[in-house]
């Protein structure tokens, strides 16, 4: 087991700056997720800790090591991809066995014994004479999972290792890898776009944006102590409310904004007027669609109501609606970043 | 008047919608191709079978059915042997030659590296000029007296009085029986080397590369990588390249033709070329179609082996 930390990694594809400078460090067995848009250079980061890509400066740290020129053998680590890049002429037996021959120094009859041992973990003993197109995309990933598994690495690399997944194979999935990622201990670097997987399985996220990460913290912390307007607006569906008042932004989530009879603290509250255009019913949650008018003009703003509130909402009608202080967050206008609270 | 009208209206309707009918329009675009191969393939070839099986010669014409005379005879004549056994030596020898050194040569080429489209480039060379161009040049490189090879050997010490290769001052590359058929079979390796390292490259080029990434990752090397997982996946198109490659040389005789002629005496003669000389150059026609077509059973028994093998091998 190990950590991982990288220093000042940079990736430059000639103009293009995939990863600009990114200090990470991580802590023994944890799970960090390193979750952004498409391009923000959460892969190229991953594929550079792999040691599939050379940085263009900076450092990568295994164990408090400096691994820049070892190749990817060298370094200890099972990746595991988001197309699971099984061999398509191997058997899943020998899918899975293919890093303990090239590791090497172990007899038929271990590998065997270690082959089995990964296979059960992940519930696939009896799928081992298989060819990899002859099982389903859940299957797959689980054989993509025991093959890393098998030779016990420091470190695991998953890049969007659920994305192949339909929707409900992918709830499982998570909770169960997850689960096997805290039976076994291993350090995971996680790598995804989707930011329930990261809320849901994440220890610590790592927020990239254009090369950079932007925030690094907890689920609770990203999400509730944005660091900044990116972050802000990137987590949470349907997105963070946002106002310009002077020179900052104020922001407040959707859930935070509701009718002004259900909430039951007097104090500390702002009050604005919420002219509902639509209403969906999504079953657990009601979410209203309408405006605020403010100095600016009309802001489009949204309300999620849990199912538990059943004050009648329509559409054309005006509501007072308030948010409390506590949940009022401010950001620079010009830079994005999280500035103090001010009077609103 | 009217109805003739509506008829026609009627008719050019049709004939409207017939670009719209799938099997009247693969029909239509089929045709040239199967006129082709019938009047240049299968005519000659139905031809070839009936010459094999007559007395036909030069000077008469006349198709005399004699069963299986020809073969029999052809058969018992050590010329023949001889072409065969070259036949088989010149096809196995140049075919594994070139499955090695294209597959290396793909594997290069499929690297990254500067004044890589002007390597691909000289590589396809020999393949894009005319082949007689390209043997001629070669005569000359093998020149029994005037050789370049030969003043190079003699300039690094490997030949002359004296040296490993020596005593003589030549090595008359295509006068000595095993040397002209060497030559010949290097030739042939030259020639076909580009086609098929292009092949195995875009076969090469075809592997995913997370599967590559992947095998990285999993701690196999540049070895392991390649016989555990490139040629694995590239075996289909491989089966294919030695396929063509099989049945190309069976049937060429252009560099025989023009390095040799078959010679030093026989040494080198092949059925194509063999077949040649009788059937056309003696002009004993029917025992040429028989020498020319003695392959044919056993190149038929190959193709339809190798690929019945190249469609189970097929991994994805």
């Amino acid at each position: 087991m190990a950590t991982i930390e990288t220093r000042g990694l940079k990736k430059y594809f000639g103009e293009v700056r995939a990863v600009d400078g990114v200090d990470l460090s991580s802590k023994e067995g944890e799970f960090l997720v390193l979750l952004g848009p498409s391009g923000c250079g959460k892969t190229t980061l991953l594929r550079m800790i792999a040691g599939l890509e050379q940085p263009t400066a900076g450092e990568v740290l295994i164990g408090g090591q400096v691994v820049n020129e070892l190749p990817p053998r060298a370094r200890q680590i099972a990746m595991v991809f988001q197309s699971y890049a099984l061999y398509p002429h191997m058997s899943l037996f020998d899918n899975i066995a293919f890093p303990l021959k090239a590791q090497g120094g172990m007899t038929k009859q271990a590998r065997k014994e270690k082959v089995e041992w990964a296979a059960s973990i992940l519930g696939i003993e009896k799928l081992l004479g298989r060819k990899p197109r002859q099982i389903s995309g859940g299957e797959r990933q689980r054989v993509a999972l025991a093959r890393a598994l098998v030779r016990e690495p420091t470190l695991f690399l998953l890049d969007e290792p659920l994305s192949n997944l339909d929707a409900k194979l992918r709830a499982s999935a998570r909770d169960e890898l997850k689960r096997l990622q805290r039976r076994i201990g291993i350090t995971t670097i996680y790598v995804t776009h989707d930011q329930v997987e990261a809320m849901g399985m994440g220890d610590r996220i790592a927020v990239m944006y254009q090369g950079k990460v932007r925030q690094i913290g907890t689920p609770q912390e990203i999400y509730h102590e944005s660091g900044d307007v990116f972050v802000a607006t990137f987590l949470g569906s349907p997105g963070i409310n946002l106002m310009e008042r002077d020179d900052c932004l104020v922001g407040f989530r959707p859930e935070h904004f509701l009718p002004k009879e259900v909430v039951e603290v007097q104090d500390n509250l702002t009050t604005f007027s919420f002219r509902v255009t639509r209403v969906e019913h999504l079953g657990a949650d009601r979410l209203a669609y309408g405006v605020v008018s403010g100095a600016a003009g009309d802001i489009e703003i949204v309300a999620k109501l849990p199912s538990t509130v059943t004050v009648p909402i329509a559409a054309g009608q005006s509501y007072d609606f308030v948010v409390q202080k506590q949940h009022l967050r401010f950001f620079d206008k010009t830079t994005g970043v999280r500035t103090e609270p001010k009077h609103f | 008047m009217q109805e003739a009208a509506a008829d026609n209206v009627q008719g050019r309707a049709r004939f409207r919608h017939l670009a719209d009918r799938k099997g009247f329009l693969g029909m239509l675009f089929l045709l040239p191709a199967v006129v082709y191969i019938v009047i240049l393939v299968g005519v000659p070839f139905f031809l070839a079978i009936a010459f094999s099986l007559s007395d036909v010669t030069v000077g008469d014409t006349s198709l005399d059915f004699v069963g299986l005379d020809n073969f029999r005879s052809i058969i018992k004549t050590s010329q023949f042997q001889r072409a065969l056994i070259n036949s088989f030596l010149f096809v196995i020898v140049a075919q594994v030659l070139i499955i090695v050194l294209a597959t290396t040569l793909a594997q290069v080429l499929s690297q990254d590296f500067r004044g890589k489209w002007l390597a691909r480039f000289l590589i396809i060379l020999p393949w894009a000029a005319p082949i007689s161009l390209g043997t001629i040049g070669w005569l000359w490189l093998l020149d029994s007296k005037f050789s370049p090879i030969d003043w190079v050997l003699q300039t690094v010490g490997l030949l002359g009085p004296g040296t490993l290769l020596g005593p003589g001052n030549h090595m008359n590359f295509l006068g000595r029986e095993g040397l002209a058929m060497a030559s010949v079979i290097m030739v042939q390796v030259w020639r076909m080397l580009p086609l098929s390292a292009v092949i195995l490259l875009a076969g090469l080029s075809s592997i995913p590369q997370d599967i590559l990434d992947q095998a990285a990752v999993d701690g196999a090397g540049f070895w392991r990588t390649l016989f555990r997982i490139k040629l694995p996946l590239i075996l289909p198109i491989m089966s294919i390249v030695l396929l063509f490659g099989m049945i190309f040389t069976f049937g060429d005789m252009v560099v025989v033709y023009l390095l040799t002629r078959g010679g030093p005496i026989y040494y080198t003669q092949v059925l194509p070329t063999w077949a040649f000389f009788k059937g056309i150059e003696g002009g004993a026609l029917a025992e040429g179609a028989a020498i020319a077509l003695f392959l044919f059973p056993v190149l038929l028994a190959v193709a339809i082996l190798v690929l019945r093998a190249s469609r189970r091998m097929e991994v994805t």
